[in-house]
């Protein structure tokens, strides 16, 4: 006499794995924030080791570099090719290519491919190490020692990265734009001259980019960092520890890019016209 | 003052010769990897295993990274489409980024953040714990029966994923159109189909897909065999790999991109 379920197996099926991505994303988010606000407990509070924070800045800003810049400069290729080559299916001229192309960098492009880049290389980076020390009790020994592994180890990284991202962007985004510019010249003969043309680009877009780049430097060593504090187990666990890394943090820059955009267009989309 | 002078030179060469030699061992193991298919020495079973693995399991990823994706198009797109007043052509924009650079592109980063790493992260665990050793000390061939079901996995899922994403961003797209600029998704959808973007806008995307696919496939393979030195070793293994894919994955879409225009 089992009375018929409510609903049937199959669908409970998908709605308890939805439920179960949806409680280990919330577990996965509310353990990081408590890291997050732990390392700007530290900032205030915490030791003063200008060293560790130099030595984290040259290894994440000074040795992604080349590898940022270079990407970027074939994106900047890419990117005006492509959108030449579409443009010119519906406009006559080619004018604004340059100034559109500087208004999408700035606005979006530059921060958030460069902040893919980095977390692909920093954080995985990060999480290998944080990981490594963990599997191989090294953070209980700092814990041992009434040291709290967030403020040797990740204030130091979350400076760094806050601070060498912007860098970073501003950087590979000149490089990219000016490969772009190269690119424009050899394949629609338009000249620098016309090409270098800052008129669509305001306070707004700028504002927005760089609260982009500040967002991605902070959520890129937390959530790496998170996921290399908590590996649990032996070499299987430091893997996993680095690809939990590089996906979270590069979730995390797509769904931020989507939010701050949304928000700088429905907050200041009248404002910028 | 000559030591010093060789001494730059010699690390200026062994630089250079870096990506050469990496892109050797790469063809390689990829030559490896066909031989074991031809002999049909392919582990069915495996196959499977690893396109349910690396397939069925980054569905979710691929759907959030091709919404969220649909949702940052339109965003970007919606200064420019509302500076020219051409409501109609938003799908269109829209349309070409997403299908040839954007979808593939992201897609890519995101399988190879999520796939590429967990695969070297295994093989490389398996290498350091000499399990390899014990597959070929039973004369199974590592390559028939781990290398080259992963590898061929890998592609198809990133192939299909993009086909999906794709899809799914242009969706998105409509619907964020519609909440942010009051364009209603039937127009978006006529300005996808008018005639502007055809088939081979889809081609292109997927075609590339398919180059990004053996890219982060190859690499995550050959830095997870050739792991060495432990837990940290793993760690690093999986940097070097997806530093490799990612680089690989942009450096490939600028040559494809030129390739098949």
């Amino acid at each position: 006499m089992s009375e018929a379920p409510v609903v049937s197996e199959p669908r409970r099926r998908v709605l308890g794995a939805l439920g179960e991505a949806g409680l280990e994303t919330t577990r996965t988010v509310s353990s990081a924030y408590g890291v997050f606000v732990r390392t700007l407990y530290y900032l205030v509070r915490g030791r003063h080791e200008p060293g560790a924070i130099a030595r984290q800045m040259y290894e994440i800003g000074n040795r992604s570099l080349v590898f940022v810049s270079l990407v970027m400069g074939f994106v900047g290729v890419i990117l005006v090719y492509q959108g030449g080559i579409q443009t010119q299916r519906v406009l006559p001229d080619l004018s604004q290519l340059g100034a559109t192309f500087l208004e999408l960098l700035v606005r979006d492009l530059a921060p958030s491919l460069a902040a893919l880049m980095v977390a692909t290389r920093v954080g995985a980076g990060i999480a290998a190490e944080l990981g490594s020390m963990a599997v191989t009790e090294q953070l209980d020994a700092l814990r041992l020692s009434a040291a709290d592994p967030v403020d040797y180890l990740v204030k130091p990284r979350f400076v760094a990265s806050v601070v060498m991202l912007f860098v970073l962007t501003i950087v590979s985004g000149t490089v990219a734009y000016a490969c772009g510019l190269v690119g424009a010249q050899v394949f629609f003969e338009l000249s620098p001259r016309s090409f270098v043309d800052l008129s669509l680009v305001d306070a707004v877009y700028l504002g927005s980019g760089l609260a982009k780049c500040l967002a991605y430097g902070a959520a890129i060593p937390i959530l790496s960092a998170h996921a290399g504090l908590t590996a649990q187990g032996g070499s299987n666990a430091v893997g996993a520890a680095t690809t939990r890394a590089v996906v979270h943090s590069s979730l995390a820059v797509i769904a931020l890019d989507f939010a701050i955009s949304f928000g700088a267009h429905a907050l200041f989309g009248d404002f910028s016209r | 003052m000559l030591d010093a002078e060789s001494g730059a030179l010699e690390q200026a060469r062994s630089a250079s010769e870096a990506p050469l030699r990496l892109a050797g061992r790469l063809a390689l193991l990829l030559a490896a990897i066909a031989r074991a298919v031809a002999d049909g020495e392919l582990d069915r079973r495996m196959l499977v295993k690893s396109l349910y693995e690396t397939g069925v399991r980054s569905l979710p990823i691929v759907v959030l990274t091709a919404l969220f994706t649909g949702g940052i198009m339109v965003v970007q797109a919606a200064p420019i489409v509302e500076r020219y007043g051409a409501h109609g052509l938003l799908g269109w924009g829209a349309g070409f980024g997403t299908l040839r650079e954007i979808g593939p592109l992201l897609t890519a980063l995101m399988i190879s953040g999520r796939v590429g790493a967990n695969n070297t992260a295994e093989l490389g665990t398996m290498v350091v714990t000499e399990q390899l050793d014990a597959l070929r000390a039973l004369a199974i061939d590592p390559v028939g029966f781990l290398v080259a079901p992963r590898f061929l996995a890998i592609v198809t899922t990133l192939l299909l994923a993009t086909l999906f994403a794709d899809a799914l961003a242009l969706v998105g797209a409509a619907y964020v159109g519609a909440a942010l600029l009051g364009v209603d998704p039937t127009v978006f959808y006529s300005g996808l189909t008018s005639g502007l973007l055809g088939f081979g806008d889809v081609a292109h995307g997927l075609v590339k897909s398919l180059v990004f696919g053996g890219v982060i496939a190859s690499s995550s393979c050959h830095y997870g065999l050739t792991t060495t030195g432990g837990a940290p070793g793993v760690g690093r293994s999986v940097n070097a790999a997806v530093v490799v894919s990612a680089a690989g994955v942009f450096l490939c879409d600028f040559f494809v991109s030129f390739l098949i225009a």
